[in-house]
């Protein structure tokens, strides 16, 4: 068995390594990235250098999830569409540990990139003489996990439909879109339209959005973390535990009833934030409040912290 | 080593999902030590049958047993099993020593680098270690596929089409090969449409028509002699007598058969005639010969 596994992975790293199409992908991204990273250089501000250097992690780790997606689908539809798998399922080698394999392989490739560009961050960050700050390592962690989640998720679906069709499915049938839909019907439900058919609509979108994984479990949560790259020491080690509760979920592509739970409680609170638009202005005002404790500002959320609710409050001002 | 009874496979294609029968009711039995071939006319379901051996399809009816288990995919069934496709559809990012060491590892053992070295040597694809086998011929990467039963005491190999497309020299390398593992003792089971190949090589053979077995012997009951019939071949002058049929002409040399009773007439004629005779005697019946006057008469040859 150890020795199957450690063939295949073998096998799969000559794969992901041999990948011009991967390469290809890469290339455009680092290039990208370097063309970013450029201007900093030539400032010497320490606020335009923290901004630039998040600017560069948050790209890089924007693009690792979509390679993770990546990893995921080619393995498995490069190894279908030129049927190589014959040679390996007639050996003593069960399609399940094959899968396994390539999962593995998918994810400690995975692993390996987050860690270049981790030790790329945190080298940029010496350079520019900022301190190197333990939110890039959650933050690579959170991305990691996530990476875990989307690699299961690609996975699974290429092995069921073309990939072309299991891409198309990711972008757009996710867990989102359901998590939109159901508010809508919810609003709906609320403003007095009770009809039967609006109330199982609700529920399919529920079960669907339950049922689809998700990149970020505690999207709401981290997204301070995200923002600022800072990590409270004495919530560092919880911070751990917590990613790899998310990054167990992302495997399994279930949700515990505790997730389940705060979901709901999330979703009542929007709906009602949304809808009815009280405690909006408290919430908005929260937010400032809690932007006001970073030593930044950054580009995209201005002069506070980004919130959905927040986001849609100013839309439909 | 190998039984089959009555399996039936049928797929739906198409958007109409037209259903296609590709096996009905075939039965076979290959015994241990057999060079089996499966012979019949494209889309007559030998490869089908052998995906059945192999476990990649579930017939939708009757029972196949491959070393007395049914056969399901990764099983330790599979640990003396090995399997050459029709179109080599190896992994062609590997490199010809990485593919060597990678099938035979997925027998679930640590392969030495000396193994895998000596079973490429033995091959002649020493020199070729580190080229990709997506820039490999065909003939090379059947070499890698065979490399994998030269590392392990294979005990049954599945061949498909194994010779499709490679050139003599090749094709002469390789039944060597075959020969040499089959002498080892392994069990072969080869589907081809070169039944000169196949008269080279097997000792039983079952011929599949409609995705049933028409007939199933020993090679050499099939390659009996015909005691009717003598083939003949002699330097000519223009006119040949009328008895002799099956004329083939070589420049001067004629070629044809000629009926028991007529031998010696066919002696004084070319005796009479001052002519060299180069060959005369009893025709045989090659594979080629059986397999139509099976195929179109639809069954066993007398």
């Amino acid at each position: 068995m150890t020795e199957l596994l450690r063939a295949n992975v073998l096998a799969n790293f000559a794969f992901y390594r041999r990948s011009r199409l991967l390469l290809a992908f890469m290339l455009v991204f680092l290039v990208l990235t370097a063309l970013i990273s450029l201007p900093p250089l030539f400032i010497n501000s320490g606020v335009q250098s923290f901004n630039s250097l998040h600017e560069i992690f948050s790209t890089l780790n924007g693009f690792l999830l979509f390679l993770a997606g990546g990893l995921g689908l080619f393995i498995i539809s490069s190894h279908l569409r030129n049927r190589s798998l014959k040679m390996v399922f007639t050996k003593p080698c069960s399609p399940a540990l094959w899968l396994t394999s390539a999962f593995l392989s998918a994810v400690a490739v995975s692993f390996l990139l987050h860690c270049i560009v981790l030790g790329g961050a945190a080298a940029l960050s010496l350079g520019w003489h900022l301190p190197v700050r333990g939110g890039l390592v959650f933050v690579s962690m959170d991305t990691f996990l996530a990476s875990v989640g989307i690699i299961a998720y690609m996975m699974l679906l290429t092995t069921v439909v073309h990939p072309a069709i299991a891409v198309t499915f990711a972008l757009i049938f996710n867990a989102d879109l359901f998590y939109e839909f159901q508010r809508w019907t919810m609003a709906m439900i609320r403003s007095g339209n009770s009809s039967t058919a609006l109330h199982a609509l609700e529920k399919l979108f529920h079960y669907l959005y339950l049922l689809l994984p998700m990149v970020y479990a505690f999207g709401k949560k981290t997204e301070g973390i995200h923002n600022s790259l800072r990590v409270a020491r004495r919530l560092e080690i919880c911070t751990v535990f917590g990613c790899l509760r998310h990054g167990a979920f992302g495997v399994l592509l279930l949700r515990s009833p505790v997730r389940i739970a705060e979901e709901k409680a999330h979703l009542s609170f929007d709906v009602e934030q949304f809808w009815l638009g009280q405690g909006v202005v408290d919430h908005a005002a929260r937010s400032v409040e809690d932007a006001g404790q970073y030593d930044f500002s950054f580009r995209r959320c201005s002069h506070f912290q980004r919130s959905d609710v927040l986001h849609q409050v100013l839309l439909y001002r | 080593m190998i039984i089959a009874d009555n399996v039936n496979v049928h797929f739906r294609r198409g958007l109409l999902r037209k259903q296609v029968r590709a096996l009905t009711g075939l039965s076979l039995e290959v015994r241990e030590g057999d060079f089996f071939a499966l012979v019949g006319q494209n889309g007559a379901g030998k490869s089908t049958a052998m995906y059945c051996f192999l476990g990649l399809l579930k017939p939708n009816s009757g029972k196949v047993q491959v070393l007395g288990r049914t056969p399901d995919l990764g099983s330790p069934l599979y640990e003396g099993v090995a399997y050459l496709p029709e179109e080599p559809h190896y992994h062609l990012y590997l490199t010809v020593e990485e593919a060597t060491r990678y099938y035979a590892s997925l027998y679930g053992k640590s392969i030495p680098t000396k193994s895998v070295d000596q079973a490429l040597e033995r091959l002649g694809m020493a020199e070729f270690k580190t080229l990709p086998l997506s820039k490999c011929s065909k003939g090379m990467k059947q070499k890698v596929g065979i490399a994998q039963c030269l590392i392990h005491e294979t005990r049954l190999l599945f061949l498909d089409e194994p010779t499709r497309g490679l050139d003599p020299l090749m094709v002469r390398e390789f039944r060597e090969t075959l020969r040499d593992i089959h002498q080892r003792g392994a069990t072969i089971v080869m589907n081809s449409h070169v039944l000169s190949e196949i008269e080279m090589l097997a000792n039983r053979v079952a011929i599949i028509e409609r995705g049933k077995v028409i007939v199933q012997d020993e090679l050499r009951n099939l390659l009996t002699l015909d005691q009717e019939l003598y083939s003949v071949a002699f330097e000519g002058n223009g006119v040949v007598p009328d008895y002799l049929t099956s004329i083939e002409r070589l420049g001067n040399l004629v070629k044809g058969s000629i009926p028991k009773e007529k031998l010696y007439d066919f002696m004084d004629y070319t005796r009479i005639s001052g002519l060299h005779v180069h060959e005369c005697s009893l025709k045989k019946i090659s594979l080629e010969d059986s397999f139509f006057k099976i195929i179109k008469g639809g069954g066993a040859p007398a």
